[in-house]
């Protein structure tokens, strides 16, 4: 029977070694595609306006695109607070929110539960384009239209969800025992969620601001439509350094770098959860 | 024509050396029992053996041909693994006859050899089910038949009857050592059962920390044992293993004064005696006067254990002697039955 | 206070959140749908018209066909490269070496990253002089040296879908990681001692076990797909002509520059109906999974 298996045409040992190269280099080609574009961009940054039409790897380096961005007309730092602001804010009401709604769905029987929970997740296959026309039409008519505020009540509807699905996949892990032994010690039910339950759920919690700030952050098409001068966040501001006189590329990477650079350090630090926390939940 | 020949075999993780510089010759046709402690490499050699695991250092051969470089399914090899490794996705049947498949055995013909080793391992009526459907035992049994129906070079097992209850074991126990006789195919094996390695085994191999410490046969192993960690290995309840010294063929620990040990004369020896090999008696009748420590009936005889001092010497007696507890009786001895050691070394001393 | 009404209190934020800002404009929209509502010529919507929108989108709107048979190809093309590249990759990852726990950490970074910068990016690297995506191409395969990427139908969808490629296929080849992970090592290796080649183990051990997980990206990405915008309007804006406007972009322009809210209500609204669907079976298949 050994017969089936032996005298291949090239030896095991030359196949191994050839695997190991051909992983080698699919590896090299998929680092390269990755950090290519990203590298790219950066550079690019710090050309001046005549070396972005080149292609040459070597160039004399000036920050003079950043102070370009965040000077009139372009006001980069206008929008790099609108950023800031409608980010912070949406996480900072959608994690509290989202946190005790997780902890009801995860630790009580109610009525509808089921039917409940299906409609938070269902939100989440909704295309922004249809709920993007009744906000347009109601924030003309309460004066919402270009506000941050009115971003961040579009935001919620994105953030709000999927942080509640991603927290009860958290608190869903946490053993019931210590709450309540809290409870038997006499604290109260709120007293139990504050003392204990969030302590414990922190890590899943940071996890999931982490996340929702992430797409809150790199949300596109809400901003496009409901905003026009004052509330513009930085992905739509990319798109006013496309002018009749031709496209800021170099600006547009300087300000592709404001936009990226903390998004990069804030995904790495939440790295290990990352995956874990989407698998089943994102969608929008 | 199949002998295995392990030279000079080290694995490393990290820093951790699990498998030191080992040296094995498994004889063809030969069924060599490896015996050890958890976490003695036992498995990683097994691994090794198999080709899912490269050795850090040295060489494999197995009949005669130097496999390191070679993938597992070269190496033709049928292995039963200690974790089962069932395909989940898969009826027990499909499991099972997973190896004809890649053989290209026709689905009647493979239908049939199933069932007939299915019925080997006593799993007949559970062929349809999926493995997250069986107990732990019956998936153990999975694993076992689909390692029995292929005619392999080299049978690996891995603990295969670990999981089974005391009667399908003597059952199965029985099978293999009829398989082994009817296909005398050469089999490494590993198990924690004393008596399934005592029964098993053309020759056994004793590893702890990496390194074989002794490799002989049963016989060998149980009568002979090469230094303090085969003989306090080998053998259930453990031998009695009682540090002294002595003193010109008499050993001297504590109470105990045993004569008839050769002539010499030595510090810091380790005496080596079974607790089938002694029996008590009144006082002042034996080899010294031990208090009883306690006392416990296992059925078939009386299991008692004596202190001397902070010793404790356990005395297989006849299920008639039921001494109380502070008792002070008499220990005798066979002193042919002893073994010395030297505790520095730990190697058997020659009487 | 009593767990019985605390519970509802709870949920009672989160809940008010959903119904406010998605069923509410949801069923906002969905009347919508039904009615004419030109706000270049009304401001508040006029009366109903039954079903006349949805049946002038089905029947007579060849903007609605044409976007169709682009998102139907750009979905195809778009989750069948994600999930294969995804796949493949994952299967190398799952390794160890210094290459491949580099490559682990680094595949973080295209999802961190705003799509519509990916998406302004991409248009100015395939620029036709000056793109260096152009450019390397180019020399990598002669025949499209210089090539007006974004000018051709076929290119410029290729284009737009090399960039949702490059944005999603690493955090999905993250995700598969996860799955095979979890995967029983000891099966695939029983299966090598039985006698597969890594590539029978591959097929026969590894890929059944993982297809829950594949399933769960397939679905995934198909959803993204399908709501995939950002790109469309910084990359291509649905050019050349109409051939890489999907379906959310005509949704857009017919909202946003045809001001047709009714009309645009309608195709929003059928586009949603493919999401729904593939929503439900979704949260079926992960129900099914969980018992
Ligand atoms: N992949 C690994 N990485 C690091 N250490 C390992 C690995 N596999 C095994 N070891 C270590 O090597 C040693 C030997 O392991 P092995 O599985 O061979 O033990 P064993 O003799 O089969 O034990 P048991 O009887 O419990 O099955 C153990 O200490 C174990 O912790
Ligand atoms: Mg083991």
């Amino acid at each position: 029977m050994a017969a089936d298996f032996e005298a291949p045409r090239i030896s095991y040992a030359t196949r191994r070694r050839l695997a190991r190269v051909a992983e080698t280099t699919i590896l090299l080609i998929t680092l390269a595609i990755i950090v290519f574009p990203i590298a790219w961009i950066i550079t690019t940054a710090f050309k001046t306006p005549r070396d972005v039409y080149d292609l040459s790897i070597v160039f004399p380096p000036t920050v003079q695109n950043f102070v370009i961005a965040f000077n009139a007309p372009w006001n980069l730092g206008s929008k790099l607070v609108n950023s800031i602001v409608v980010s912070t804010v949406t996480v900072g009401i959608a994690i509290p929110i989202a946190t005790l709604a997780a902890y009801s769905f995860s630790r009580f029987e109610f009525f509808m539960k089921r039917s409940l929970f299906l409609l938070v997740l269902a939100t989440q296959f909704i295309p922004a384009v249809v709920i993007i026309l009744p906000f347009f039409l109601m924030f003309r008519d309460v004066a919402l239209m270009d506000t941050r505020t009115g971003l961040i009540i579009v935001n919620l509807a994105i953030v709000t969800p999927f942080a509640v699905w991603m927290i009860k996949g958290y608190l869903d892990a946490i053993p019931n025992e210590s709450e309540e032994a809290a409870l038997v010690d006499g604290a109260s039910r709120v007293r139990v969620i504050f003392d204990v339950v969030v302590p414990m759920a922190l890590p899943g919690m940071i996890t999931a601001a982490v996340f929702c700030f992430i797409l809150t952050w790199n949300e596109f098409i809400f901003a496009l439509i409901l905003t026009r001068e004052n509330a513009v966040t930085l992905p739509v501001g990319l798109i006013s350094f496309r002018t009749e006189r031709g496209d800021w590329w170099e600006l547009i990477a300087a300000s592709g770098i404001i936009i990226t650079v903390p998004m990069f350090m804030l995904a790495l630090v939440i790295q290990r959860h990352f995956v874990k926390g989407m698998t089943m939940g994102a969608v929008r | 024509m199949a002998e295995i020949v392990l030279s000079g075999v080290t694995k490393r993780f990290g820093d951790f050396v699990a498998v030191h510089t080992l040296d094995l010759a498994v004889v063809d046709r030969e069924f060599l029992v490896l015996l050890g402690p958890s976490g003695c490499g036992k498995t990683t050699t097994m691994r090794m053996i198999a080709g899912l695991e490269e050795p850090s250092a040295g060489e494999i051969r197995i009949g005669g041909r130097v496999v390191n470089d070679l993938p597992p399914r070269a190496r033709d090899v049928a292995m039963v693994f200690q974790n089962y490794g069932l395909y989940p996705h898969m009826s027990v049947a499909d499991n099972i006859g997973y190896p004809l498949k890649l053989r290209g055995v026709p689905r009647e013909e493979r239908a049939a050899q199933v069932r007939a080793v299915a019925a080997k391992v006593r799993l007949d009526g559970l062929l349809e089910r999926k493995p997250a459907a069986l107990s732990g035992g019956q998936r153990q049994r999975v694993g076992l038949a689909r390692a029995l129906i292929r005619k392999p070079t080299v049978f690996l097992m891995d603990e295969p009857l670990s999981n089974l209850d005391a009667k399908l074991r003597v059952e199965m126990r029985a099978e293999l050592k009829h398989l082994h006789h009817e296909l005398a195919v050469t089999t490494v094996y590993v198990t924690h059962d004393q008596i399934e390695a005592m029964t098993l085994a053309t020759r056994v191999a004793v590893m702890n920390k990496g390194i074989i410490h002794q490799l002989g046969t049963p016989d060998e192993i149980y009568n002979e044992p090469a230094d303090l960690f085969v003989a306090g290995f080998i053998g259930s309840p453990a031998m009695n293993l009682i540090d002294g010294r002595i003193d010109d063929g008499t050993f001297v620990a504590g109470r105990l004064r045993i004569d008839g040990l050769g002539r010499s004369t030595r510090e810091s020896v380790v005496l080596g005696i079974r607790p089938e090999d002694m029996t008590i008696g009144p006082a002042g009748s034996g080899h010294g006067d031990l208090p009883v420590y306690s006392s416990e009936l296992t059925g078939d005889s009386t299991l008692i254990t004596l202190a001397d001092g902070n010793t404790r010497i356990a005395v297989r007696a006849d299920k008639t002697v039921r001494p109380a507890i502070d008792d002070v009786v008499a220990l005798r001895i066979d002193p042919r039955r002893c073994y010395l050691f030297d505790a520095a070394t730990t190697r058997r001393l020659a009487i | 206070m009593s767990d019985r009404l605390l519970k509802y209190l709870l949920l009672l934020p989160a809940i008010l959140i959903v119904v406010l800002t998605t069923v509410y404009p949801l069923a906002f929209s969905l009347i919508t749908s039904f009615r004419d509502w030109d706000l270049t010529r009304n401001l508040e919507p006029t009366g109903f018209v039954g079903f006349e929108n949805y049946v002038y989108a089905l029947t007579e709107d060849y903007d609605f066909y044409d976007a169709v048979r682009v998102t139907v190809w750009f979905v195809v093309l778009d989750v069948a490269a994600t999930v294969l590249i995804a796949l493949g990759l994952a299967v190398i990852l799952r390794r160890n070496g210094t290459l491949h726990r580099a490559t682990r950490v680094l595949l973080i970074l295209p999802f961190a990253m705003s799509p519509a910068l990916i998406g302004i990016s991409w248009r100015f690297m395939f620029n036709p002089e000056v793109g260096v995506f152009t450019y390397v191409l180019g020399v990598l395969f002669p025949w499209l040296r210089g090539q007006a990427w974004l000018a051709d139908p076929t290119l410029a969808m290729a284009a737009m879908v090399s960039c949702d490629v490059w944005h999603w296929m690493p955090y999905m080849t993250l995700v598969l990681l996860g799955g095979l992970a979890s995967l029983p090592r000891d099966s695939e290796e029983a299966a090598r001692i039985d006698g597969a080649s890594e590539w029978r183990v591959f097929l026969d051990v590894t890929l059944p076990q993982l297809r829950p997980v594949i399933a769960v990206v397939t679905i995934l990405k198909t959803v993204f797909a399908l709501k995939m915008f950002d790109q469309v309007v910084t990359l291509t804006g649905g050019g050349p002509g109409n051939r890489t406007a999907t379906l959310a972009y005509l949704v857009y322009r017919v909202a946003f520059s045809a001001f047709d809210m009714g009309a645009a209500s309608a195709l929003a609204w059928i586009l949603t109906a493919v999401l729904i669907a593939l929503g439900a079976y979704y949260m079926r298949f992960l129900i099914v999974k969980a018992h």
